[in-house]
């Protein structure tokens, strides 16, 4: 990932509440976080459901939009103010050129699959209790670096059940 | 141009019009309601103005999307009227004020920050709207001006003439700004 990084030309600062992302907007950047965070979500009718989070030294994108160059409805929002170094699909695509680089590549997607196959188990997870506990385990620095009341819209809960799950 | 291409562009523009909403809800209620002279508007009055426009055009715009039968075009191209409106509405080097119609007049009503909050509910839903136009087509389409209900302009020019009236007024809250800290 450190390579990827590391091809960044351009670094932006966005403050808290900004958008970096609106639905429908086509946005093939891949996004590195310095510090701060954000979180990604849809919009569910007026609902907001956040789909995925990030925080210091994660890295984010719209992956639909980033592999198809087409239109994406997630959203990206600044928690707090938030460095972002971006990457753009052009810089991937040269660095994509060295059979190396490609296997790095094929490794990080690998992982990425592997977390979505995760988090399909969450969402069909029908105790509260054990989403937590899957979130809390495969992530405990979130519970650190994001507010309550988004992982508890993360975790398909209230802000109460999740408070009443993490004291017990 | 092409309707994607424009709908992209306006999306971007309405990211960058929310960010800017946010960052005014930091300011207190005095900077908001700041005014340079009787007659010229605070920050409030002006975001509170867009409200008044937007308040018009997008029930009318979600509502002929909703009925239209006319398939997405893929290329758009802006009628002589749409794109002159359009046009006239992005500030200009020296400043041109403009006469305001007396509907849409915000001077001296009572205001608070819940009209930014107004506000940025209706460029999400300006986003909704923009989405939903990618199945329709942006130049068959018609929306009533609020100058009269005889002269319509086709969708994207409808679409364009909304986003640039704001990013006029934003401009002059910029301007608003810059001479509060004159004073």
């Amino acid at each position: 990932m450190k390579e990827i990084i590391e091809l960044s030309e351009n670094t932006i600062t966005i403050d808290r509440k900004e958008f970096l992302k609106v639905k429908g907007s086509i946005d093939t950047n891949i996004y590195y976080i310095e510090s701060g965070s954000v979180r990604i979500f849809v919009l569910d009718e007026y609902d907001e459901q956040t789909i995925r989070f990030g925080y210091t030294d994660n890295v984010i994108v719209s992956l639909d939009s980033f592999m198809t160059g087409k239109p994406s409805d997630l959203f990206i929002q600044a928690i707090k103010k938030t460095i972002i170094k971006v990457v753009t699909k052009q810089q991937i695509n040269k660095f994509l050129e060295t059979e190396s680089n490609k296997n790095l590549w094929i490794k990080i997607l690998e992982n990425l699959v592997i977390q979505q196959m995760e988090r399909e188990i969450d969402i069909l997870t029908s105790s509260p209790k054990q989403r937590y506990e899957r979130v809390l385990k495969r992530s405990p620095q979130l519970f650190q670096e994001i507010p309550n009341r988004h992982i508890a819209n993360y975790l398909r809960m209230s802000p109460e059940t999740l408070s009443r799950l993490k004291k017990s | 141009m092409q309707s994607e291409k424009l709908i992209q562009t306006l999306l971007e523009q309405s990211r960058q019009i929310i960010n800017r909403a946010e960052s005014l809800k930091n300011h207190d209620l005095n900077t908001l309601t700041w005014k340079e002279n009787e007659i010229s508007w605070s920050i409030l009055e002006c975001l509170e103005h867009l409200n008044l426009y937007g308040d018009f055009y997008l029930p009318q715009i979600e509502n002929e999307i909703k009925n239209s039968t006319a398939k997405t075009d893929i290329e758009f191209n802006s009628g002589i009227l749409g794109n002159y409106f359009a046009k006239s509405m992005l500030p200009k080097e020296n400043l041109n004020k403009m006469k305001t119609f007396k509907d849409k007049n915000p001077l001296n009503t009572k205001l608070d920050k819940s009209v930014i909050d107004r506000f940025i509910n209706q460029q999400i839903k300006l986003l909704d709207l923009l989405n939903q136009s990618g199945n329709v087509s942006l130049n068959k389409v018609k929306i009533k001006t609020s100058i009269s209900s005889f002269i319509k302009l086709k969708l994207g020019d409808t679409f364009q003439f909304l986003v640039n009236h704001i990013v006029r007024h934003l401009c002059q809250i910029d301007r608003i700004q810059v001479a509060m800290k004159k004073a």
